[in-house]
């Protein structure tokens, strides 16, 4: 059975919103809802060491006088707590600068309804979280492997209403389970699995995938450091493209000249095999059809066969440049440039098995332990290999390696793929969701670790 | 505090629905951010966050559930949601968990400070702000500039069902500014003062005045501009000074995560990781030079992390982590110390009332030597001196680390010589810390509040502090 937490209708939701709206004596209103219900199961040493069921809600007031902002944050949905928040926010915006570069609030029509809601997840209960986790333990306990990891199932709800007479509402489910199974020997293997529908997830095919890994890891070898041809699985591929697009594909870091992007639209940036596309819409994505503006999401492509196309938007920013908004905007009260959060990378022809087979020497990265940015300018970051690192020697996985530090040009990289698979994985990190290919690329800097 | 009297309906239905342990714990959570970017408002925004937290033990394992709705209804929700988790959690745990002993106590404790952050108008914040963002336009070069002020009070109330009752009233505040030049997205520079996350204390109002900010933002705008036609960084093994706010940022990393009792235990190794100061180290691993004593103090005033009890409701005091280099304790809360036969070191707490307890970093204070800043350098033939943290990653095991900052100058022949760019470091924890030779002294000492340490899922962000003044280190690899 699910839960007894309960969370608000989309009734109640829409028609507080409006009356509150009414209620409102400021030239522009907007009212915005982030709601989370998180039921969430975390095991590490084959137990589960945290569980829980939390249910919030942000309700996101933005008032304008003239072109003065005020911003106010509540978590109560109550219309009188609304009501207290509108005059927080006015008595802000009454205050605050004006932003001559702010024009309006934009005024939007109804987005394309998106399935992204499944009963299945909303109702999924921590009984089955822990026999999903007893799945995992059973394959540990047969590989002599310890499990740990998490069991995340959220449903999220988003609703935008202004005064201009937008109104929009989202509701969606999630489930991602992240594992890793270690050994005595340092030894371990990791895997993840995400969809909007939990039945999708297969806690034991995941916890085989990570414990294949994890026996295969005992008695690693230290390689040199030097650039290396790797085969990235898509869980690394996705750190590295999120940095990227965090670091580019944002209008507000691309009309502050700081993007790989700016000035560079029409040109080739990286190899003509990639193609990177913020799209909500893919079947296998199901993301949020509008922003926290109202705005309907646009399909954007951001790299088409290596050209620098285009970034996303949220209304001041496109006000400022003479460009329309691709419906990326954050909560009013989040100042970090709008980024992409539905990221689809163009599938090529192979598979992993002919990655690995056209691979005289190389390393096959299951994924990446803290990325962080080295050289922003350079789009240069680093991070170490964890969870399943292999040399492969003449067309095959030969023997486990020990962890190397890479730090190595995201852009370099995306110019320096051979080989691009036809399969795609879905990716979750943060609130960005990636659907990704395995990737072969070449001269990969990996450097042998200090430790 | 408390905001209500439902708690003990909270605790009666946990217990009466088979709970062995049961606490509640309510926060109401109001901030203040305000930034100013470019000569224009970024943000000025104010936020209130209300609701309440039952976690229990049943059956020996552990269950929470949270609301934003806080009234006799959703009480007994909540509180049989947790007991359901909890239960549900047993069917898969072994044994029953355990928890070290603690005090049951009545208790108030509030921040102090000289003035409300509050009750200051918003036209004053607004305008200081601006000020900031003039004082560093020296020059048409520096094209970009900001600047940023942020004030959080959270009110809490925590009982138990073994009857300690605490009220706390924190006050945490950050103020901060940044500049730059940008020429071409690859032809850029950036530099920040206190440090890029700004100074956190807590406190009030009274940050603004900690900082001579009418002399060092000019400076750190100059430097902007020189950092354009600064050299590279050299890239081979030199003597290291790392400035005050970097030994906090190292700190951190490879003081302060590994010593957390959850990480050592393997809570965190599917999301951040594990540690290599594992408890057959305890009282014998020479983690550091002799002259480094590491302490975790959240009773010391002002501190990003001070508060007198944590969200388990055990009351801080000073524990010795790192003693004369000998690793001799841990940060951990009430089930990890269990398990090492000590008390827990109170370093249990969680960003908001949605959130469950974990092992957080406390304040941690690295007790200043006896050297002053020219004194290490005079001492350097070949070196580099580096401030202001902007890179940093350590691997899984927190062994293996890089980290940079925005600014670095060449020591040569112990003197400070040419400003360098993108200054980096890497090492081993262990041999890093083992090869400082010099620690500055209590007039360089400061507590550097670090506002945005990440952990947990879900991510929980949490404000941390640690204190120190510069060191020096023998052959580091740099660059």
């Amino acid at each position: 059975m699910p839960e007894k937490l309960e969370i608000l209708s989309r009734d109640y939701i829409l028609s507080t919103f409006k009356k509150a709206l009414e209620f409102s004596e400021a030239d522009q209103t907007e009212i915005v809802l982030e709601s989370e219900k998180l039921s969430l199961t975390r095991f590490a040493d084959s137990k589960i060491t945290q569980n829980l069921t939390t249910a919030d809600n942000k309700v996101v007031v933005r008032t304008i006088e003239g072109n003065r902002i005020g911003v106010s944050v509540s978590n109560s949905l109550d219309l009188e707590s609304i009501k207290r928040a509108l005059k927080a926010a006015r008595e802000i915006s009454s205050v605050q600068t004006p932003d001559e570069q702010f024009v309006s609030l934009p005024q939007s029509p109804p987005a394309l309804p998106v399935k992204a809601y499944y009963e299945s997840t909303a109702n999924y209960s921590p009984v089955n979280r822990a026999e999903a986790i007893g799945k995992i333990n059973d394959v540990g306990q047969k590989n002599n492997l310890l499990s740990s990891g998490a069991y995340r199932i959220t449903t999220d709800r988003a609703a935008v209403l202004n005064s201009l007479g937008t109104e929009q509402f989202f509701e969606g489910t999630k489930a991602e389970l992240s594992l890793t199974l270690s050994g005595d020997n340092e030894n371990s293997g990791y895997a993840i699995g995400y969809n909007r529908d939990v039945e999708k997830i297969d806690p034991t095919a995941l916890a085989e995938k990570a414990a294949d890994k994890a026996v295969n890891s005992v008695n690693p070898i230290k390689l040199e450091s030097g650039p290396y041809t790797v085969i990235l699985e898509p869980s690394a591929v996705g750190q590295m493209v999120l940095l990227f697009s965090f670091l580019g594909f944002g209008c507000k870091t691309f009309i502050s000249q700081r993007s790989f992007m700016s000035g560079k639209i029409g040109q080739q940036i990286v190899g003509n095999n990639i193609t990177l596309i913020e799209n909500p819409y893919h079947e296998r994505m199901q993301g949020m059809p509008f922003g926290f503006e109202g705005v309907p999401r646009q399909k954007v492509y951001l790299i088409e066969n290596g050209i620098a196309r285009g970034v996303v938007w949220n209304s001041y920013y496109a006000n400022i440049a003479g460009e329309k908004s691709t419906g990326h905007a954050h909560p009013a009260y989040k100042t970090f440039s709008p980024y992409p959060g539905n990221l689809v990378m163009g599938e090529g022809n192979s598979s992993v098995e002919e990655m690995i087979a056209s691979t005289e020497r190389g390393i096959y990265i299951t994924h990446f332990w803290y990325v962080n940015y080295l050289n922003p300018m350079r789009t240069m970051v680093t991070g170490t290999t964890l969870d399943g690192t292999f040399l492969i020697e003449n067309g095959k996985l030969t023997r486990p390696i020990v962890n190397m530090r890479m730090a190595q040009s995201i852009q370099e990289m995306l110019q320096s793929c051979s080989m691009i698979s036809a399969e795609k994985q879905l990716y979750p990190q943060y609130s960005v969701v990636m659907l990704l290919p395995y990737l072969k690329v070449e001269n990969f800097n990996l450097a042998a670790e200090e430790a | 505090m408390p905001i209500n009297d439902l708690y003990s309906l909270a605790l009666d239905e946990a217990s009466r629905l088979g709970a062995t342990y049961a606490d509640y714990r309510e926060e109401d959570i109001t901030e203040q951010s305000l930034s100013v970017s470019d000569g224009s408002p970024e943000l000025l925004n104010k936020s209130f966050s209300t609701g309440f937290a039952i976690r229990v033990i049943a059956d020996g394992a552990w269950g929470f559930a949270a609301d934003s709705i806080i009234n006799e209804d959703s009480i007994r929700k909540t509180a049989a949601t947790a007991v359901e988790i909890a239960k549900a959690s047993a069917r898969i745990n072994k044994s029953a968990l355990e928890l070290a002993e603690r005090q049951v106590v009545e208790d108030a404790y509030a921040t102090p400070f000289k003035k409300d952050p509050f009750a200051v108008p918003l036209s004053e914040k607004i305008e200081f702000l601006s000020e900031l963002e003039r004082m560093m336009r020296i020059d048409s070069q520096i094209n970009s500039t900001s600047a940023f002020m942020t004030f959080i009070r959270t009110q809490k109330f925590y009982a138990s069902l073994d009857g300690s009752r605490i009220s706390q009233d924190i006050y945490q505040a950050g103020c901060g500014a940044s500049c730059g030049v940008i020429r071409s997205h690859r032809d850029r520079s950036e530099r920040s003062f206190p440090t890029p996350n700004g100074q956190w204390i807590t406190g009030g109002y009274e940050i603004i005045n900690m900082f001579d900010f009418k002399n060092e933002l000019p400076r750190i705008a100059q430097e902007a501009i020189q950092l354009l036609s600064a050299k590279e960084c050299p890239q081979k093994e030199l003597d290291l000074i790392l400035g005050g706010d970097l030994v906090s940022l190292q700190i951190h990393e490879s003081v302060g995560h590994p010593l957390e009792l959850d990480r050592v235990f393997g809570y965190e190794r599917n999301f951040s990781g594990v540690s290599f100061a594992t408890t057959d180290k305890l009282g014998s691993l020479k983690y550091a030079s002799d002259m480094l004593t590491f302490v975790a103090d959240s009773t010391y005033p002002g501190g990003l992390a001070t508060y007198a009890y944590d969200d388990e409701g055990v009351k801080t005091e000073r524990n010795i982590l790192i003693d004369k280099g000998v690793l001799v304790n841990y940060l951990s809360d009430r089930e990890t110390a269990h398990r090492i036969g000590k008390k827990s070191t109170a370093c249990a707490r969680a960003e908001g009332w949605m959130n469950t307890p974990i092992v957080r970093i406390p304040n941690i204070l690295l007790l200043p030597g006896e050297s002053t800043l020219d004194e290490m350098i005079s001492g350097i033939d070949d070196g580099i001196y580096v401030i202001s943290p902007n890179s940093w990653s350590i691997d899984d095991n927190r062994e293996g680390f890089t980290l940079g900052g925005e600014v670095g100058w060449e020591i040569k022949n112990g003197r400070l010589g040419d400003m360098v760019k993108s200054p980096r470091y890497s090492g081993n924890t262990v041999d890093f810390w083992n090869s400082c030779d010099a620690v500055g002294n209590s007039d360089s000492w400061v507590l550097w509040g670090t506002p945005n340490c990440g952990k947990g899922q879900p991510g929980q962000n949490m404000r941390t502090a640690q204190g120190c003044s510069p060191c020096r280190f023998r052959k580091v690899k740099i660059g």
